[in-house]
């Protein structure tokens, strides 16, 4: 995955980017010895392809698209995706269109990290140029955008025709509106990714800081220490201060938006029962954990075998388990709102209760950004090995347990395990190297021996 | 020794308090060494000692109750069914050019007992190899458009109705039949078949349908099977699907033929089909014979190292032993068998096993050399024949299906008399019967006892949680290593970064330095990359080799290998010229290239060993120490030592040994002499290999790349 780093030396951005692309298409043009669209690491009832088109084939013959609980996602998706899951086009390949369409949504993501990298990088070098220090940084947000189109999770969930790549473009460009200050564009896309997705609701958090004081810089307090060394107090070159301005601003868009989107679902579900049939069982969906069939989440086999008397409290446990981790998280990284996103987005991907591989693609692809902060990451070759082998190992376990009948639910399960294990260990070594990069920082305005560890 | 080192550690980064796990952790990985020698002559030790470690088998689930009932097989049945043998050898019968008449009687006999008979036509299909395959469900089903009427083959299909039955399940007898050129061996377990067959007519405890499949082994016997299976679980729907088998004249010619000469209404020429198979049998007859006792050999391999559930082989043993009186085989290496050193081996176990039990009584581990030595022979044939993932009969076909199945094979005494081929008849047919019996009392499928398993007698057994320590002590050394390497590499960097750097004086450049040193690997996992990749495109070319038409085995060859070395040609230039690279590095850029090499290999013996672990355990015993001698030769050849000079002998030794050509090579030769071997042989063997979609085929790649890499 972050491989891609190095090679930028030798070939140019763009041309990676078309490879990326041209590789897409060669495996959209192989759809049947893939098969990837069943595989259940890709496909979760909520981002299904065949969910999806069966919704529309209920919608089409004039029935709720929530019947049979086949289908669980927005209705806005069906009315703009779903003509695209019944086109085809003499000669090629079925679902042609709908690929192209997330191969595209695919680019723009990527596109969008970029632009968003390159925010992040100028304020970067603007933080460090007031704080006196200079060095040689990456441009991160090439980086970002490399990791994202060339990881292989991002491909899979591309060609696997699922719908995450246009969750995960709703997710980045509620990022990007919030990094280069288009209010009504961030508002939009937390909006959208909300309502594809519930979990996106507590990226309002980064988002608020992003607007409120600008994007990541070193804590405040380091500035102030520094020119109260040298005993001048700029003001211009100070971080500036929280200001509600923007963020009652943006709290005035994403009402308006979400008014806007309530208001498109209430009418595309008006004979099938409003908007509470929708709530029901998109949100209540999510939340009851009702579909226990295998993923590469733990939620699954846990409520398989908890007791159903247990199970609402287990239920409570489960979600509150990430609302727990919103607000410390939100103290100690305060100042850095979009690794604080990065945090969230994969936090969520580990205690979410469909994941798929399409979530792990967009924290990687985040993780991009902070390839200056994070250079000195403890255990990057065993997370990178660990990711790699729990990739190959989850379809190998799966085969034995469906296909072979050799193995069983636990095999499967295991690689769950590990697979969650792993996504703790990135997220706890990257906020320890994020702190210590601030610490490392510290020290060197304060003129102290630097000291690895706390 | 180990307090030195802690100690010396502890004085190098005062910290206050280390967790004792981390403790531990470093402790092996400075230990390594010591660590990896240790683990792999245990890991190696521990295979030899599986067959002293081996279980009884036991019949594990209690719906089967085998031999619990007497067999109803008289000699009513055992004459009907010489009848049938008598039948099919009279000389008239094999006038028939296509040996149609011989299947006409066949279904004649099934239709006289009141069976549904059916023919199944199939044309013989080529294993093709297909790289993507693996992952994806049995069979897609696809059939090739272009056949011709001259080569198809005919089963024919019995099924009998149970009477307590709800027609959801079926246990599925095949015997396969050759019409051209029938052996009297087929005749009789044919024979057999009809025998057990006309006894199931008429009872009344079946609660599961009969299918008895006469395959067509004209064009091989899995073929005929395989045919039939894809068949029955894939059913078509559309009439414009159905195999253009029915254009060909002659197979009309023979339908029609049937109309007229055989009445009753159950005889369809559509396909017919009973439940889910909860079982399969395989019934063979070997013609000729050595032995001294009628035996019976089971042959239970599947693709890939699959085994069928070991109940299903303890049933047919405890009924062939305890009731029928026959000696029951499973397949051995017999080389091993007379090697003295085995013999020695097993002596010191016995030796060793007799002082234990003086010490402590209740310590009866031993087993008696010649005992040991055949257990090693059957587990050594067990491990090669589920490594080599080629099914070792038709009953390989059940099992991607997820059907258990086995093959029988019963190899009688030999004479010619009639009395005889009466006793056989009875005891062979009363062997079915209790099998079918008890499979017939199954209320679910077969999930109780184990499907991962050894055999080294038949009925002995060594499970996965046993023989999973040896190939878990033969890999330990793996990521120790790796991360010693790994560690190695950083810290020197740091030592060396240390001494210069004091904190007042942090410049730029060192900064950069920092700011790459923990993804310095990415280089070398660059490195890797490329090389697996290269292996996979290696592999996959003789999937496109194939398809060039009349080439000889020894042209592909040649052609595969100049295409190998093309690609690395081509990868080298297009992918930034990594191995020029490579060749640039010093010495910490290699150790990180082994680290990184060695984890991707410890993934990948991990991940085969889930898949099928007799390869696993193969490939680790080749690759293990290779990948923790090799060394590059120039560090070598500059120490001059002896130490180093040994090591670099056992790399090129080992490298070469290992390389798949040149192993191929040994074997052969060990086998059958030097003079015959061949290039175009490898072929060959790796062509038969893929076309079994064998796993061992993707292994032979990973060993190709980690030579590349010595």
């Amino acid at each position: 995955m972050e491989k891609v780093k190095k090679k930028i030396g030798s070939f140019s951005f763009w041309n990676w980017v078309t490879a990326s692309i041209i590789f897409r298409l060669i495996l959209i043009y192989f759809p049947k010895n893939l098969n990837l669209s069943s595989r259940p690491e890709v496909s979760t009832p909520l981002t299904s392809f065949r969910r999806l088109a069966e919704g529309y084939w209920l919608k089409q013959s004039f029935m709720s698209p929530y019947a049979g609980s086949m289908y669980h996602g927005s209705p806005l998706l069906l009315s703009l995706l779903g003509p695209l899951t019944i086109n085809r086009i003499e000669g090629q390949p079925n679902h042609l269109l709908y690929s192209l369409v997330s191969v595209i949504a695919d680019v723009v993501s990527a596109m969008l990290i970029r632009a968003t990298g390159q925010n992040l990088r100028l304020a970067y070098l603007r933080s460090l140029e007031s704080l006196d220090l200079v060095k040689q940084i990456e441009v991160s947000g090439d980086i970002a955008a490399l990791i994202y189109l060339c990881n292989p999770f991002t491909i899979v969930a591309c060609v696997g025709l699922s719908t995450s790549p246009i969750e995960n473009m709703a997710v980045i460009l509620c990022l990007y509106g919030a990094c280069s200050r288009l209010i009504p564009l961030a508002a939009f896309g937390w909006v959208i990714a909300t309502h594809l997705s519930l979990y996106s609701a507590i990226l309002i958090i980064p988002v608020i800081f992003l607007l409120g004081c600008g994007p990541d810089s070193p804590p405040r307090k380091l500035f102030l220490q520094r020119h109260q060394q040298k005993e001048v107090l700029n003001q211009s070159k100070l971080p500036p201060r929280f200001s509600w301005g923007p963020v009652i601003h943006f709290a005035f868009w994403a009402f308006l938006w979400s008014v806007y989107v309530l208001v498109l679902c209430g009418i595309s579900l008006k004979q099938f029962g409003g908007l509470w049939e929708m709530f029901k069982s998109t949100y209540g969906f999510i939340l009851t954990v009702e579909d226990l069939s295998p993923n590469i989440g733990v939620l699954w086999y846990f409520f398989a075998e908890v007791f159903e008397f247990f199970r609402n409290f287990f239920l409570i446990v489960f979600h509150v388990n990430i609302l727990f981790m919103i607000l410390p998280l939100a103290i100690r990284l305060r100042h850095r709102p979009c690794y604080l996103a990065f945090v969230y987005v994969a936090i969520c991907s580990m205690l979410k209760s469909y994941p798929s591989v399409g979530d792990s693609a967009l924290y990687l692809g985040l993780l991009g950004w902070f390839v200056n902060e994070l250079a000195d990451m403890q255990f990057s070759l065993f997370l990178f090995c660990g990711y790699v082998g729990v990739s190959l190992l989850s379809p190998v376990m799966h085969n034995l347990w469906i296909w072979r009948g050799t193995g069983n639910a636990n095999f499967y399960f295991a690689t769950a395990m590990v697979y969650a294990c792993l996504q703790i260990v990135l997220v706890v070594e990257g906020v320890s190297a994020m702190l210590n990069h601030d610490r490392k920082l510290r020290n060197l305005i304060t003129g102290k021996p630097q000291d690895a560890k706390s | 020794m180990a307090e030195t080192k802690e100690k010396s550690l502890s004085d190098e980064k005062p910290k206050p308090r280390v967790r004792p796990i981390v403790r531990l952790g470093i402790f092996l990985i400075s230990h390594s060494f010591h660590f990896s020698v240790v683990c792999c002559t245990a890991g190696v030790l521990a295979l030899f000692l599986l067959p002293v470690l081996a279980k009884n088998t036991y019949i594990s689930e209690n719906a089967l109750m085998p031999g619990s009932a007497s067999p109803m097989l008289s000699n009513q049945h055992v004459s009907d069914g010489n009848r049938l043998v008598k039948d099919l050898t009279n000389p008239n019968s094999k006038s028939s050019e296509t040996g149609i008449e011989s299947h006409k009687i066949i279904a004649q006999y099934m239709l006289d007992l009141g069976a549904e008979v059916s023919f199944h036509k199939f044309h013989p299909q080529m294993n093709q190899f297909h790289p993507l395959h693996f992952f994806s469900s049995p069979d897609s089903g696809k059939i090739q458009e272009n056949y011709s009427c001259s080569s198809y083959g005919i089963n024919t299909v019995g099924i009998i109705r149970a009477p307590h039955g709800d027609g959801k399940e079926a246990i599925v007898l095949v015997t396969p039949y050759n019409a051209l050129k029938s052996g009297f061996g087929e005749a009789l377990s044919l024979g057999i078949a009809y025998s057990v067959f006309s006894l199931l007519t008429q009872v009344t405890w079946l609660a599961k349908d009969i299918i008895w499949l006469v395959a067509d082994s004209q064009y091989g016997e899995y073929a005929a099977v395989a045919a039939w299976l894809r068949e029955y679980q894939t059913p078509k729907f559309s009439s414009l699907s159905t195999p253009n088998a029915e254009m060909c004249p002659d197979v009309n010619n023979l339908f029609e033929l049937k109309g007229h000469s055989i009445s009753g209404s159950k005889f369809s020429n559509s396909f017919r089909r009973a439940g889910t198979m909860a079982s399969a049998l395989v019934l063979k007859v070997r013609d000729q014979n050595e032995q001294f006792e009628d035996t019976i050999s089971i042959y239970a391999e599947a693709s890939n190292g699959q085994m069928p559930n070991l109940d299903l082989i303890n049933v047919v043993n405890y009924l062939a032993v305890h009731r029928q009186g026959l000696r029951v085989n499973v397949e051995k290496l017999w080389s091993l068998l007379n090697s003295s050193w085995l013999k020695s081996l097993g002596e010191i176990f016995e030796s060793l096993a007799k002082v234990a039990k003086s010490l402590y009584p209740k310590w009866k581990f031993g087993i008696p050399a010649t005992e040991y030595v055949e257990g090693t022979a059957t587990l050594a044939s067990s491990l090669y024949y589920q490594a080599l993932g080629v099914p070792t009969g038709p009953h390989g076909a059940f099992r991607d299906y997820q059907v258990d199945a086995i093959t029988l094979e019963i190899s009688p005494k030999f004479s010619l008399d009639k009395v005889w081929r009466n006793d056989i008849l009875l005891r062979g047919g009363r062997l079915i019967e209790g099998v079918i019996r008890s499979v017939n009392n199954l209320l679910e499928k077969f999930h109780q006892s184990f499907f991962l398993y050894l055999l080294t007698s038949p009925s002995k057994f060594v499970s996965v949680g046993v023989y999973m320590i040896a190939f878990a002590l033969l890999i330990a050394p793996l990521p120790m290593v790796a991360a010693s390497l790994y560690v190695d590499a950083n810290s020197s960097s740091n030592c060396s970064k240390g001494d210069s750097s004091t904190p007042s004086a942090i410049t730029d450049t060192d900064e950069h330095s920092i700011a790459i040193r923990s993804w310095r690997w990415l280089n070398s996992a660059k490195l890797v990359f490329i090389v697996h990749l290269w292996g996979a495109i290696v592999s996959l070319l003789p999937y496109f080799i194939s398809q060039i038409p009349d080439c000889s085995p020894t042209t592909s060859f040649m052609i595969w290998v100049l295409l190998s070395i093309l690609s690395l040609l081509t990868l080298n230039s297009v992918l930034a010229s990594p191995l020029a690279c490579a060749k640039a590095t010093q010495e910490k850029e290699w150790a990180l290239v082994k680290s990184v090499t060695i984890s991707s290999v410890f993934i990948g013996l991990g991940l085969m060993s889930v898949i099928n672990f007799a390869t696993a355990e193969i490939g680790a015993l080749l690759m293990v120490p290779m990948c923790l001698l090799a060394q590059p030769l120039k560090l070598d050849v500059r120490a001059g030592t002896l130490r180093s000079f040994c090591r670099m002998i056992c790399n090129l030794v080992l490298g070469h040994i290992a390389f798949p050509p040149a192993a191929f090579f040994l074997l052969k030769g060990m086998l059958d002499g030097f003079g015959n071997a061949n290039v175009g042989d490898f072929w060959m063997w790796v062509e038969s290999l893929w076309a079994w979609n064998s796993a061992t085929y993707l292994f032979i790649v990973e060993v190709t790349y980690i030579f590349s890499h010595g």
